[in-house]
Protein backbone atom coordinates (compact mmCIF):
# COMPACT_ATOMS: atom_id res chain seq x y z
CA UNK A 1 0.00 0.00 0.00
CA UNK A 2 2.94 2.96 0.80
CA UNK A 3 4.71 1.85 -1.75
CA UNK A 4 1.88 1.79 -4.26
CA UNK A 5 1.49 5.51 -2.68
CA UNK A 6 4.76 6.61 -2.46
CA UNK A 7 4.85 5.22 -6.68
CA UNK A 8 1.71 7.37 -7.13
CA UNK A 9 3.12 10.44 -5.88
CA UNK A 10 6.27 9.95 -7.54
CA UNK A 11 4.44 9.32 -10.94
CA UNK A 12 2.63 12.65 -9.98
CA UNK A 13 5.80 14.33 -9.73
CA UNK A 14 7.16 12.88 -12.82
CA UNK A 15 4.40 14.19 -15.05
CA UNK A 16 3.98 17.80 -13.16
CA UNK A 17 7.95 17.91 -13.84
CA UNK A 18 7.32 17.45 -17.79
CA UNK A 19 4.07 19.98 -18.18
CA UNK A 20 4.82 22.62 -20.73
CA UNK A 21 4.95 25.44 -17.93
CA UNK A 22 7.32 23.59 -15.66
CA UNK A 23 9.46 22.35 -18.94
CA UNK A 24 9.86 25.90 -20.00
CA UNK A 25 10.68 27.18 -16.45
CA UNK A 26 13.61 24.66 -16.61
CA UNK A 27 14.92 24.95 -19.77
CA UNK A 28 15.45 28.65 -19.12
CA UNK A 29 17.09 28.12 -15.92
CA UNK A 30 18.84 25.22 -17.40
CA UNK A 31 19.58 26.13 -21.23
CA UNK A 32 23.43 25.95 -21.59
CA UNK A 33 25.24 28.80 -22.50
CA UNK A 34 27.21 29.02 -25.91
CA UNK A 35 30.18 27.24 -26.10
CA UNK A 36 33.24 29.82 -27.40
CA UNK A 37 35.89 27.80 -25.03
CA UNK A 38 38.80 27.08 -26.80
CA UNK A 39 42.09 28.16 -28.60
CA UNK A 40 41.61 31.07 -31.33
CA UNK A 41 43.89 32.39 -33.53
CA UNK A 42 42.71 35.19 -36.03
CA UNK A 43 41.94 33.76 -39.69
CA UNK A 44 43.72 36.84 -41.22
CA UNK A 45 46.24 38.92 -39.90
CA UNK A 46 45.85 42.49 -41.20
CA UNK A 47 47.86 44.94 -38.46
CA UNK A 48 45.43 48.04 -40.15
CA UNK A 49 42.00 48.47 -39.75
CA UNK A 50 42.40 50.94 -42.91
CA UNK A 51 45.23 49.77 -44.56
CA UNK A 52 44.11 52.13 -47.84
CA UNK A 53 43.71 55.21 -45.40
CA UNK A 54 40.60 57.12 -44.90
CA UNK A 55 39.89 56.73 -41.27
CA UNK A 56 37.23 59.53 -39.96
CA UNK A 57 39.57 61.53 -38.23
CA UNK A 58 38.22 64.39 -36.21
CA UNK A 59 41.16 67.14 -36.74
CA UNK A 60 42.79 65.95 -33.02
CA UNK A 61 43.26 62.44 -34.00
CA UNK A 62 44.43 63.40 -37.28
CA UNK A 63 47.17 65.68 -35.63
CA UNK A 64 48.61 62.66 -33.53
CA UNK A 65 48.35 60.25 -36.30
CA UNK A 66 50.37 62.71 -38.62
CA UNK A 67 53.16 62.70 -35.27
CA UNK A 68 53.08 59.27 -35.28
CA UNK A 69 56.08 56.92 -36.20
CA UNK A 70 55.12 53.37 -36.47
CA UNK A 71 58.86 52.36 -36.00
CA UNK A 72 59.34 54.56 -32.69
CA UNK A 73 55.95 55.65 -30.96
CA UNK A 74 54.10 51.91 -31.29
CA UNK A 75 54.00 50.48 -27.83
CA UNK A 76 54.19 47.25 -28.51
CA UNK A 77 57.84 48.00 -28.90
CA UNK A 78 58.29 48.52 -25.06
CA UNK A 79 56.54 45.73 -24.84
CA UNK A 80 53.10 47.17 -23.50
CA UNK A 81 49.88 46.26 -23.84
CA UNK A 82 47.89 45.98 -26.87
CA UNK A 83 45.02 47.25 -25.54
CA UNK A 84 41.34 47.14 -26.52
CA UNK A 85 40.40 46.66 -29.65
CA UNK A 86 43.58 45.98 -31.20
CA UNK A 87 44.30 42.94 -28.98
CA UNK A 88 41.07 41.48 -30.43
CA UNK A 89 41.92 42.48 -33.97
CA UNK A 90 45.56 42.79 -34.49
CA UNK A 91 47.34 40.31 -33.05
CA UNK A 92 48.56 37.38 -34.73
CA UNK A 93 49.30 35.08 -31.83
CA UNK A 94 46.40 32.64 -30.03
CA UNK A 95 43.61 33.46 -27.34
CA UNK A 96 42.34 31.06 -25.27
CA UNK A 97 38.53 32.07 -24.37
CA UNK A 98 38.06 30.98 -20.61
CA UNK A 99 33.87 31.13 -19.53
CA UNK A 100 33.87 30.93 -16.24
CA UNK A 101 30.65 31.29 -13.57
CA UNK A 102 30.59 35.19 -13.33
CA UNK A 103 33.48 36.24 -15.90
CA UNK A 104 34.63 35.35 -19.23
CA UNK A 105 38.37 35.18 -19.08
CA UNK A 106 40.99 35.64 -22.27
CA UNK A 107 43.61 34.94 -22.32
CA UNK A 108 46.20 36.58 -25.05
CA UNK A 109 50.06 34.48 -25.70
CA UNK A 110 51.76 37.68 -26.95
CA UNK A 111 52.04 40.43 -25.44
CA UNK A 112 50.99 38.20 -22.74
CA UNK A 113 47.75 39.78 -21.01
CA UNK A 114 44.50 38.49 -19.51
CA UNK A 115 40.83 40.33 -20.49
CA UNK A 116 38.31 40.07 -17.98
CA UNK A 117 34.59 40.16 -18.98
CA UNK A 118 32.48 40.67 -16.04
CA UNK A 119 28.90 38.85 -17.13
CA UNK A 120 27.03 39.99 -13.62
CA UNK A 121 27.90 43.68 -12.88
CA UNK A 122 27.20 46.73 -14.60
CA UNK A 123 30.67 49.26 -15.23
CA UNK A 124 31.53 50.83 -11.90
CA UNK A 125 31.36 54.39 -11.59
CA UNK A 126 34.32 56.43 -11.84
CA UNK A 127 36.78 54.29 -13.39
CA UNK A 128 40.83 54.47 -13.22
CA UNK A 129 41.80 54.46 -17.30
CA UNK A 130 43.59 51.11 -17.83
CA UNK A 131 44.53 49.59 -21.37
CA UNK A 132 42.09 46.98 -21.06
CA UNK A 133 39.19 49.41 -19.88
CA UNK A 134 36.44 47.80 -18.17
CA UNK A 135 34.13 44.71 -19.91
CA UNK A 136 30.95 43.80 -19.02
CA UNK A 137 28.93 41.19 -21.17
CA UNK A 138 25.75 39.51 -21.53
CA UNK A 139 24.63 37.17 -23.89
CA UNK A 140 21.93 37.67 -26.84
CA UNK A 141 20.58 34.54 -27.70
CA UNK A 142 24.05 32.76 -29.59
CA UNK A 143 25.89 36.25 -29.20
CA UNK A 144 28.12 37.34 -26.41
CA UNK A 145 27.52 41.50 -26.62
CA UNK A 146 30.78 43.24 -24.83
CA UNK A 147 30.69 46.48 -23.72
CA UNK A 148 34.09 48.22 -23.16
CA UNK A 149 34.81 51.77 -21.30
CA UNK A 150 37.32 52.82 -19.18
CA UNK A 151 40.39 52.81 -21.28
CA UNK A 152 43.62 55.14 -21.66
CA UNK A 153 44.67 56.82 -24.04
CA UNK A 154 48.26 55.01 -24.31
CA UNK A 155 46.99 52.50 -26.95
CA UNK A 156 46.63 52.46 -30.76
CA UNK A 157 43.33 51.40 -32.30
CA UNK A 158 45.51 48.73 -34.82
CA UNK A 159 49.61 48.47 -35.65
CA UNK A 160 49.07 51.01 -37.60
CA UNK A 161 48.84 54.31 -35.10
CA UNK A 162 45.34 54.68 -35.28
CA UNK A 163 45.24 56.61 -31.85
CA UNK A 164 42.05 56.91 -29.71
CA UNK A 165 41.05 58.86 -26.49
CA UNK A 166 40.11 57.93 -23.01
CA UNK A 167 35.97 58.90 -24.05
CA UNK A 168 36.31 55.20 -26.53
CA UNK A 169 33.46 52.85 -26.15
CA UNK A 170 33.58 49.32 -27.83
CA UNK A 171 31.40 47.17 -28.01
CA UNK A 172 31.72 43.61 -29.83
CA UNK A 173 29.40 41.47 -30.30
CA UNK A 174 31.21 37.59 -30.41
CA UNK A 175 29.62 34.50 -31.91
CA UNK A 176 30.57 31.26 -32.62
CA UNK A 177 29.48 30.91 -36.12
CA UNK A 178 30.57 27.35 -36.48
CA UNK A 179 32.27 24.57 -34.63
CA UNK A 180 35.85 25.78 -35.70
CA UNK A 181 34.89 29.72 -36.44
CA UNK A 182 34.16 32.89 -34.12
CA UNK A 183 33.33 36.15 -35.36
CA UNK A 184 34.19 39.71 -33.27
CA UNK A 185 31.98 42.05 -35.03
CA UNK A 186 33.49 45.55 -33.21
CA UNK A 187 31.98 49.25 -33.07
CA UNK A 188 34.51 51.65 -31.56
CA UNK A 189 32.69 54.78 -30.94
CA UNK A 190 35.20 58.16 -29.56
CA UNK A 191 33.87 61.29 -30.59
CA UNK A 192 36.86 62.94 -29.49
CA UNK A 193 39.15 61.30 -31.87
CA UNK A 194 36.68 59.90 -34.83
CA UNK A 195 33.70 61.70 -36.76
CA UNK A 196 31.88 58.59 -36.88
CA UNK A 197 31.80 55.04 -35.34
CA UNK A 198 34.28 52.78 -36.75
CA UNK A 199 33.33 48.93 -37.62
CA UNK A 200 35.28 46.19 -37.81
CA UNK A 201 35.01 42.42 -38.13
CA UNK A 202 37.40 39.58 -37.02
CA UNK A 203 37.20 35.97 -37.86
CA UNK A 204 39.16 33.35 -35.61
CA UNK A 205 39.61 29.44 -36.29
CA UNK A 206 39.99 27.29 -33.58
CA UNK A 207 42.82 25.81 -32.81
CA UNK A 208 42.49 21.87 -31.12
CA UNK A 209 45.58 20.66 -29.31
CA UNK A 210 47.34 24.22 -29.75
CA UNK A 211 48.11 25.51 -25.44
CA UNK A 212 48.82 29.48 -24.75
CA UNK A 213 52.85 29.70 -24.96
CA UNK A 214 54.95 31.59 -22.13
CA UNK A 215 55.80 34.71 -24.31
CA UNK A 216 57.85 37.01 -22.22
CA UNK A 217 58.28 40.28 -24.47
CA UNK A 218 60.81 41.94 -22.28
CA UNK A 219 63.60 38.81 -22.57
CA UNK A 220 65.19 39.94 -25.73
CA UNK A 221 63.65 42.88 -26.94
CA UNK A 222 65.84 44.88 -28.96
CA UNK A 223 63.62 47.41 -30.16
CA UNK A 224 63.56 51.25 -29.03
CA UNK A 225 60.59 52.83 -27.86
CA UNK A 226 60.11 56.40 -27.96
CA UNK A 227 56.97 57.69 -26.10
CA UNK A 228 54.28 59.40 -27.73
CA UNK B 1 31.19 53.71 -43.09
CA UNK B 2 31.36 50.42 -42.73
CA UNK B 3 35.27 49.03 -42.45
CA UNK B 4 35.59 45.45 -42.90
CA UNK B 5 38.40 44.65 -42.05
CA UNK B 6 38.70 41.12 -42.79
CA UNK B 7 37.02 38.86 -45.65
CA UNK B 8 35.76 35.46 -45.02
CA UNK B 9 37.04 33.96 -48.43
CA UNK B 10 40.58 34.29 -48.42
CA UNK B 11 42.66 32.13 -50.84
CA UNK B 12 44.82 30.32 -49.80
CA UNK B 13 47.75 31.86 -50.88
CA UNK B 14 46.69 35.36 -49.37
CA UNK B 15 46.17 32.97 -46.18
CA UNK B 16 49.89 31.83 -45.95
CA UNK B 17 51.56 35.56 -46.94
CA UNK B 18 49.48 37.36 -44.46
CA UNK B 19 50.44 34.05 -41.88
CA UNK B 20 54.51 34.28 -42.94
CA UNK B 21 54.73 37.87 -41.76
CA UNK B 22 52.50 36.68 -38.89
CA UNK B 23 54.87 35.88 -36.18
CA UNK B 24 56.03 39.40 -36.61
CA UNK B 25 53.91 41.46 -34.67
CA UNK B 26 56.04 43.11 -32.33
CA UNK B 27 56.57 45.85 -34.71
CA UNK B 28 55.73 47.26 -38.60
CA UNK B 29 57.70 45.65 -41.23
CA UNK B 30 58.18 49.37 -42.32
CA UNK B 31 61.95 49.09 -41.99
CA UNK B 32 62.34 46.08 -44.38
CA UNK B 33 62.31 45.98 -48.01
CA UNK B 34 59.18 43.57 -48.06
CA UNK B 35 59.57 44.18 -52.36
CA UNK B 36 62.37 41.94 -52.56
CA UNK B 37 63.52 38.93 -51.05
CA UNK B 38 67.78 38.73 -50.45
CA UNK B 39 69.39 35.96 -50.06
CA UNK B 40 72.71 35.39 -47.52
CA UNK B 41 74.87 32.12 -46.85
CA UNK B 42 76.67 31.94 -43.77
CA UNK B 43 77.74 29.96 -40.67
CA UNK B 44 76.03 30.15 -37.53
CA UNK B 45 77.14 31.65 -34.37
CA UNK B 46 74.52 31.76 -32.23
CA UNK B 47 70.97 31.43 -31.99
CA UNK B 48 68.67 33.41 -29.44
CA UNK B 49 65.48 31.25 -28.61
CA UNK B 50 63.64 34.17 -27.11
CA UNK B 51 60.54 36.23 -27.58
CA UNK B 52 59.48 38.62 -28.81
CA UNK B 53 61.97 37.24 -31.25
CA UNK B 54 64.37 34.36 -32.40
CA UNK B 55 67.53 35.47 -33.59
CA UNK B 56 70.11 33.27 -35.87
CA UNK B 57 73.78 35.15 -35.99
CA UNK B 58 75.47 34.69 -39.16
CA UNK B 59 79.21 34.74 -40.05
CA UNK B 60 78.86 35.64 -44.01
CA UNK B 61 82.49 35.58 -46.37
CA UNK B 62 82.01 39.02 -48.00
CA UNK B 63 84.25 40.69 -50.35
CA UNK B 64 86.61 41.88 -48.47
CA UNK B 65 85.68 41.02 -44.36
CA UNK B 66 83.49 38.42 -42.71
CA UNK B 67 80.14 40.33 -42.07
CA UNK B 68 78.18 39.69 -39.04
CA UNK B 69 74.93 39.53 -40.09
CA UNK B 70 71.42 39.10 -37.81
CA UNK B 71 68.21 37.10 -38.97
CA UNK B 72 65.07 38.05 -36.78
CA UNK B 73 62.02 35.21 -36.84
CA UNK B 74 58.90 35.48 -34.63
CA UNK B 75 57.64 34.74 -31.55
CA UNK B 76 59.04 31.06 -30.03
CA UNK B 77 55.98 29.98 -29.72
CA UNK B 78 54.74 30.43 -33.26
CA UNK B 79 58.19 28.90 -34.68
CA UNK B 80 57.50 26.16 -32.41
CA UNK B 81 54.26 25.44 -33.76
CA UNK B 82 56.13 25.79 -37.16
CA UNK B 83 58.17 23.50 -36.64
CA UNK B 84 61.42 25.29 -34.72
CA UNK B 85 62.48 23.78 -31.96
CA UNK B 86 65.49 25.49 -29.11
CA UNK B 87 68.28 23.11 -31.41
CA UNK B 88 67.36 23.78 -34.71
CA UNK B 89 70.47 25.45 -35.57
CA UNK B 90 73.74 25.51 -33.76
CA UNK B 91 77.06 27.05 -33.74
CA UNK B 92 79.09 25.79 -37.00
CA UNK B 93 76.04 25.32 -39.11
CA UNK B 94 76.45 26.30 -42.35
CA UNK B 95 73.05 27.98 -43.54
CA UNK B 96 71.37 29.74 -46.21
CA UNK B 97 68.64 32.28 -45.14
CA UNK B 98 66.32 33.55 -47.09
CA UNK B 99 64.06 36.76 -46.01
CA UNK B 100 63.90 40.56 -46.54
CA UNK B 101 66.50 42.54 -45.76
CA UNK B 102 66.38 46.05 -43.77
CA UNK B 103 65.68 49.21 -45.68
CA UNK B 104 69.18 50.84 -44.47
CA UNK B 105 71.28 48.51 -45.35
CA UNK B 106 72.38 46.81 -42.26
CA UNK B 107 73.29 43.28 -42.52
CA UNK B 108 69.85 42.59 -40.77
CA UNK B 109 67.23 40.24 -42.92
CA UNK B 110 63.50 38.89 -41.52
CA UNK B 111 63.31 35.52 -42.10
CA UNK B 112 61.12 33.81 -44.23
CA UNK B 113 62.94 30.37 -44.94
CA UNK B 114 65.87 28.82 -44.01
CA UNK B 115 67.55 25.86 -45.93
CA UNK B 116 70.00 23.54 -44.30
CA UNK B 117 73.67 22.00 -45.52
CA UNK B 118 71.25 19.30 -46.27
CA UNK B 119 68.93 20.90 -48.60
CA UNK B 120 66.22 20.77 -46.22
CA UNK B 121 63.78 23.84 -45.75
CA UNK B 122 62.20 25.17 -43.10
CA UNK B 123 59.83 28.12 -42.78
CA UNK B 124 58.20 30.68 -40.16
CA UNK B 125 54.78 30.08 -41.28
CA UNK B 126 52.45 28.09 -38.90
CA UNK B 127 50.15 26.22 -40.93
Amino acid sequence: MWNRLIFSAAAVAAIFALSPASRGRNAAQQRPLPDISGVWLVENFQPRLFPKGGAPFTPWAEMKFKATDLQTNDPNLACLPMGVPRFMIAVPYPMEILPMPTRIIIIHEGPQVMRQIYMNRQHPKDLDPTYSGDAIGKWEGNTLVVDTIGFNDKTWLDGGGLPHSEKMHVVERIRRVDHDTLVDAITIDDPMAYTKPITAQQVYKLKPGWEIQEYVCEENNKYTYQGK
Amino acid sequence: MRNHLLVFTATAVLLQLSFAGATYAHHANASFDMTNSATVKGTVTGFDWTNPHAYIYLDVNGKDAVEKWSVEMGSIGMLARAGWRRDTVKPGDEITVIGNRAKDGKTFLRLSKLVFASGQELTTTVQ
